[in-house]
C-alpha cells in the first residue's frame, strides 16, 4: 500500500528507509516521522520528536501521526491476538520488501 | 447507561480533531457495558489488568488476564498457545472479546502516548449479563480464534459488536473505507496517505507484525 501510495502521489519511494534509517524513504518529512514513530515506541524524548513534527509539518500533522500509531497498535494487535494469517499472495507479491526489511523473522502464522 | 463524557484533550498544547474524541467517547461507553461474553465489569476488569491497575480480571480464569497483558505490552510473542490457553479456559467468544478490549484500549493509550498527555481514567462498568451476541458456526482457519474468511476487519466477527468498533475506531484514527479507496489520499491540513502508511510500517516493523 506505501508503495502504490508513493507512486500516486509522485514521491520516489526507497522501502529499505523503513527499517534502516541510514537510507531515505524518498516521503516527505520522512525524518521527523520515524524519529515520531521510534520515540513514542520506545519511549524516548518524545516531546522533542513531536515538537519537531509539528514545526516541519503542521500540528494537524502531528495530530494526524498519533490516530495513525493508534490505529497499528490496535491492528498490530488483532493480528497477533487473532493469528489472522497473511495471504501467500501478499507474501509473493511483497518479495522485494521481504527481502530489503529482513522480514522473514515476522512470518510466524 | 454510561453517559459521563471524557476525552475532551484539554491538556494537549494542540487541537484534537473532534471526531478522535467522539469515537474514544464511544469505545469507552462500549467498554463500559457488557459486551457479548463478557459481563461490564469483567470488561473493565480485563482493561485494568492491562494498564497494571490490578492483577487478575474479576470472575475471568487467570489466562484471560495473562493474555490481556502479553497483548498489551509484548504482542509479538502473542502466539496460538497464549491465546489457546485462555480459549480452553474460559471460552472463545470471551477470549475474542479480550483480544478486541486490549487492541481497542492499546489504540486509545497509545494515542495519548503519542501526543504525550495523560491517559483517561477507565469508566465505571454497567450492571446487567453479557448479550450473548456470539455467532454461531465460526470456525478456525488455521487462525487462533474462530473468523470468517477475510481481512483484519472480520477477525473479531464472533463478537460482531466488537468488530464494529474496531470499524468505527479505524475511520477517525486512519482512514475511512471512502478515503482508503483513493491512493493520492491528502487530509488538508495535515498528512498524506504515504507519510499515514509510513508511520503504520514503522510501527509495524518495530511490533514485528508483517500483517
Amino acid at each position: 500500500m506505501l508503495r502504490a501510495s508513493a507512486i500516486a502521489l509522485g514521491y520516489p519511494f526507497e522501502m529499505a528507509g523503513i527499517g534502516d534509517r541510514s537510507s531515505d524513504t524518498g516521503i516527505p518529512g520522512s525524518g521527523v516521522i520515524l524519529d515520531f514513530v521510534d520515540a513514542v515506541f520506545f519511549d524516548n524524548s518524545a516531546d522533542a520528536a513531536r515538537d519537531a513534527l509539528a514545526v516541519e509539518l503542521g500540528p494537524e500533522a502531528l495530530v494526524d501521526a498519533a490516530g495513525v500509531y493508534a490505529n497499528f497498535a490496535m491492528m498490530n494487535r488483532v493480528a497477533e491476538g487473532t493469528g489472522i494469517p497473511i495471504p501467500g499472495a501478499a507474501i509473493e507479491r511483497e518479495a522485494e520488501m521481504v527481502s530489503a526489511l529482513h522480514l522473514d523473522r515476522m512470518l510466524k502464522h | 447507561m454510561y453517559r459521563h463524557t471524557v476525552f475532551d484533550f484539554k491538556q494537549a498544547t494542540i487541537t484534537v480533531r473532534p471526531d478522535i474524541g467522539a469515537v474514544y467517547n464511544r469505545f469507552w461507553r462500549h467498554l463500559a457495558n457488557p459486551g457479548g461474553s463478557l459481563t461490564g465489569g469483567q470488561r473493565v476488569s480485563v482493561a485494568a489488568v492491562a494498564r497494571g491497575g490490578i492483577a487478575e480480571a474479576d470472575g475471568l480464569p487467570l489466562e484471560i488476564s495473562q493474555l490481556a497483558r502479553h497483548l498489551m505490552h509484548d504482542p509479538a510473542t502473542v502466539g496460538s498457545e497464549n491465546v489457546r490457553s485462555a480459549a480452553d479456559a474460559a471460552g472463545e467468544a470471551a477470549t475474542v472479546e479480550t483480544i478486541a478490549i486490549i487492541s481497542q484500549l492499546s489504540a486509545v493509550d497509545s494515542f495519548h502516548a503519542a501526543l504525550g498527555i495523560p491517559t483517561e481514567s477507565l469508566p465505571s462498568p454497567v450492571d446487567g449479563a453479557a448479550t450473548g451476541d456470539v455467532v454461531e458456526g465460526l470456525k478456525r482457519r488455521r487462525t487462533h480464534v474462530p473468523m470468517p474468511a477475510g481481512p483484519i476487519p472480520v477477525a473479531l466477527d464472533l463478537v460482531p459488536a466488537e468488530g464494529r468498533m474496531l470499524e468505527a475506531l479505524a475511520g477517525p484514527q486512519y482512514m475511512t473505507y471512502d478515503e482508503m479507496a483513493l491512493n493520492d489520499f491528502r487530509r488538508t491540513p495535515g498528512l498524506d496517505r504515504s507519510q499515514m502508511e509510513l508511520i503504520s510500517s514503522r510501527e509495524s516493523f518495530h511490533n514485528e507484525c508483517f500483517y
